[in-house]
């Protein structure tokens, strides 16, 4: 078996290496982490930590949000409401006040993911058109002051959107639509025998650009990395049978189809057919996935496809890239910063309150 | 109010850490140390052993060396054995879909009937290799039981016997090599048994999260349980009962199984000695205590008292009434573990792993 090297709980030294973002400004600063977390009675926060573990704010939040993202320039974050929610907040992420309690239009809810323009202008959600049920809508807000306005909204091209990222341009949008159809208040899956998952580029003024399908129907695309050279890579959640072989990654390089990423046939049932959050470490072109219910954290080369670690992290959440390597959250444990330099990876336990971290979480 | 509570309770945490780093007793790392020395190592040492057991049984039934009810006994003690294991199944067995190598269920299709047959078509002189490289259905307790006691398989008669006797000595083997390599890998140096009982590690950066981690796998178990007879009893086909997707259906070894589950669990609860999960439920919850003992007793006493076979209750009313009363008290277990002890404990149950989102 192999071994890895391992550090005891320590205040390690990490880096972001998101690309801008308010906080570089002050690199004297440990990163900021945010992520949606609850307490041990079930509450719903959005919270912010430097990474060596000093807290920086926990908002309570009626709506248990998903995944969150960051303003380009200003302090300003949104925490996006979990399906069903039709609740969003903007947060400032300097102290945690609540700015703005995104509520969504009649007959939309949201899917738990957002992001800003490069502009830091305008803000794009996936949400339901509940009066059509499941037919994924991209809802577009503009940011006026430290708030934000909904101001019309575009098709997704598909069923049941989920996350959404940015292509390298900062113009087309990569829409992982999960193909299961949902109705308002209700997270009971209405069509998986009708499933219609798919990968979406998508102008964000709304041309569709490509629609590509994996072959097995009930295998959702729901999380998604991007890479600077614009690899996307997805991550599935199959609906089928347990024991159906089926890809839960697939990769979309620059200029080819959306394929099956090669996937260990071991990894692959330690997955047991879902895939949680992703992230790709740019610089060394590392890919990154949780699998909670396998209890693993997955580490490959982006380029080659070889299997470089997993490491055992019970019910593992939000990944995220710092310069090392990749900040791992858990709903159980305590959170890893994986050290990705060396010839061993380094695991090291970081001193943020253990578990009940949900499942996407932001380094800026 | 609520964020200066987390962050209290961060502080909390932080300061616990130090304090178990420095002093000499960390209750969690003891109860996980005895839980490890006492319940867990004996338990997959007892399955390697009954896996040896069946694997040499095979030799002697095929040999015309045993009878069949020998046979059939040996096989018992390995069903038996691996449902003991199941709240247990921390570590590298619970990883992977290994188990499916030890036991294929729920067999909603008659998976292990149909690749039997057409396995022992396609290869009348089976290998121990061609049973490794092939399907995982057939190479655990599940076939081995097809062979030994289903009705397609006349074995008094020799030729029958002479066409799935390689099966039976390949999935012998198989069992008993796959249960002898997992308690290597408990032993092993950095092994589970270390990483369970000396911290930080690897795989687990303080105590708290092997108690939580042993407790996760309580808590499948017991939701497994429920699966287990839920499935039979109709729970999930609109209360029309299934009698053929019960566990261990054709030994008709459902409800020991069951019971040797609860034991298992139960035993992690208590530890030899007081010593379990047990120990470390604050005092001032002494009724939770209380009333997972009782939960545990009530559910065993029940499969005393029932006394018939499975296949006879689940054929009439009045029996499946019975086991549905099984189901309740499984369930009431399950529920103390996933939400009350949980909490006693500090430890958060697969939060992102149902989430589905």
């Amino acid at each position: 078996m192999k071994r890895r090297a391992f550090l005891g709980l320590g205040s390690a030294l990490v880096a972001a290496s998101a690309v801008g973002g308010w906080a570089l400004t002050h690199h004297t600063e440990q990163p900021l982490l945010l992520s949606a977390r609850n307490d041990a009675d079930g509450r719903h926060y959005a919270v912010g930590y430097r990474l060596d573990g000093s807290p920086v704010f926990a908002t309570p939040v009626k709506e248990r949000c998903h995944d969150v993202y960051a303003h380009p320039h200003l302090p300003l974050a949104v925490f996006v409401g979990r399906r069903p929610s039709r609740e969003s907040y903007l947060i400032d992420s300097r102290d945690g006040t609540l700015l703005q309690v995104l509520t969504s239009p009649p007959d939309r809810h949201f899917y738990g993911h957002g992001v800003f323009h490069s502009s830091g202008d305008w803000f794009y959600t996936t949400e339901n058109d509940t009066a059509e049920a499941g037919r994924g809508v991209l809802g577009v807000y503009r940011v006026e002051g430290r708030q934000l306005i909904r101001s019309g909204e575009r098709s997704t091209h598909g069923i049941g959107p989920h996350q959404l990222l940015w292509m390298p341009d900062g113009e087309t949008l990569v829409i992982a639509n999960g193909g299961i159809r949902t109705e308002a208040d209700s997270r009971e899956m209405m069509n998986l025998h009708a499933m219609e998952p798919s990968l979406v580029l998508l102008h964000r003024d709304g041309t569709l650009i490509s629609k590509e399908q994996l072959p097995e129907q009930m295998n959702s695309v729901r999380h998604l990395a991007v890479a600077a050279d614009g690899t996307v890579v997805s991550g599935q959640q199959y609906e089928g049978d347990p024991m159906d072989p089926v890809p839960l990654l697939a990769i979309k390089r620059p200029g080819q189809a959306f394929q099956a990423f090669p996937l260990g046939e071991a990894q692959r049932q330690t997955m047991n057919q879902y895939t949680a959050s992703l992230a790709i470490n740019d610089s060394l072109r590392l890919l990154a996935v949780t699998a909670p219910r396998g209890n693993k954290v997955f580490i490959w080369d982006l380029d080659t496809a070889a299997l470089r670690e997993e490491i055992h992290l019970p019910d593992c959440a939000g990944v995220g890239a710092v310069e090392q390597g990749f900040v791992v959250s858990s709903g159980q444990g305590r959170c890893r910063l994986v050290d990705c330099t060396g010839k061993a990876f380094v695991s090291t336990p970081l001193q943020l309150p253990p578990g009940l971290w949900d499942n996407h979480l932001r380094l800026v | 109010m609520y964020p200066n509570r987390i962050f209290r309770a961060v502080t909390a945490t932080a300061l616990g850490l130090l304090l178990g780093a420095c002093a000499p007793s960390d209750p969690y790392a003891q109860t996980s140390q005895a839980l490890t020395d006492e319940v867990l190592l004996p338990a997959y040492a007892d399955w390697a052993e009954a896996n040896r057991r069946m694997a040499a049984s095979s030799i002697a039934f095929c040999a015309d060396n045993e009878e069949l009810a020998d046979a059939r006994e040996a096989f018992l003690q390995a069903q038996l054995a691996w449902a003991g294991l199941q709240p247990l199944l921390i570590g590298p067995m619970g990883e992977g879909n290994r188990a499916w190598q030890v036991q294929f269920w729920p067999d909603k299709k008659n998976l292990v009937g149909r690749q039997i047959g057409s396995l022992l078509k396609r290869k009348p002189q089976l290998t121990q290799a061609d049973l490794e490289s092939g399907s995982v259905v057939l190479q655990g307790l599940s076939a081995y039981e097809y062979v030994l006691y289903d009705k397609a398989v006349d074995l008094t008669d020799s030729a029958t016997k002479a066409r799935y006797c390689p099966l039976l000595q390949a999935i012998g083997e198989h069992q008993q090599k796959l249960s002898a390599d997992m308690l290597q890998t408990w032993k092993a140096k950095d092994g589970m048994a270390a990483q369970l009982s000396e911290f930080p590690n690897e795989r687990y950066a303080e105590s708290a999260e092997a108690i939580a981690d042993l407790l996760r796998v309580q808590v499948t178990a017991l939701d497994g349980l429920k699966k287990k007879l839920g499935a039979p009893l109709g729970r999930q086909s609109k209360g029309f009962p299934q009698p053929f997707q019960a566990e261990a259906w054709r030994s008709d070894a459902t409800l020991p199984s069951i019971d040797a589950a609860l034991a298992g669990a139960q035993q992690l609860w208590l530890g030899t000695d007081g010593n379990g999960l047990k120990a470390l439920v604050p005092t001032e919850q002494a009724d939770l205590t209380k009333r997972i003992d009782v939960a545990y007793e009530t559910a065993r006493q029940h499969l005393v008292d029932i006394m018939l076979p499975f296949s006879e209750l689940i054929a009439d009313e009045a029996g499946r009434a019975r086991l549905d009363a099984l189901y309740q008290d499984i369930d009431a277990l399950h529920r103390l573990h996933q939400t009350e002890l949980a909490r006693a404990l500090g430890v958060q149950i697969g939060f992102n792993a149902h989430d589905g989102d």
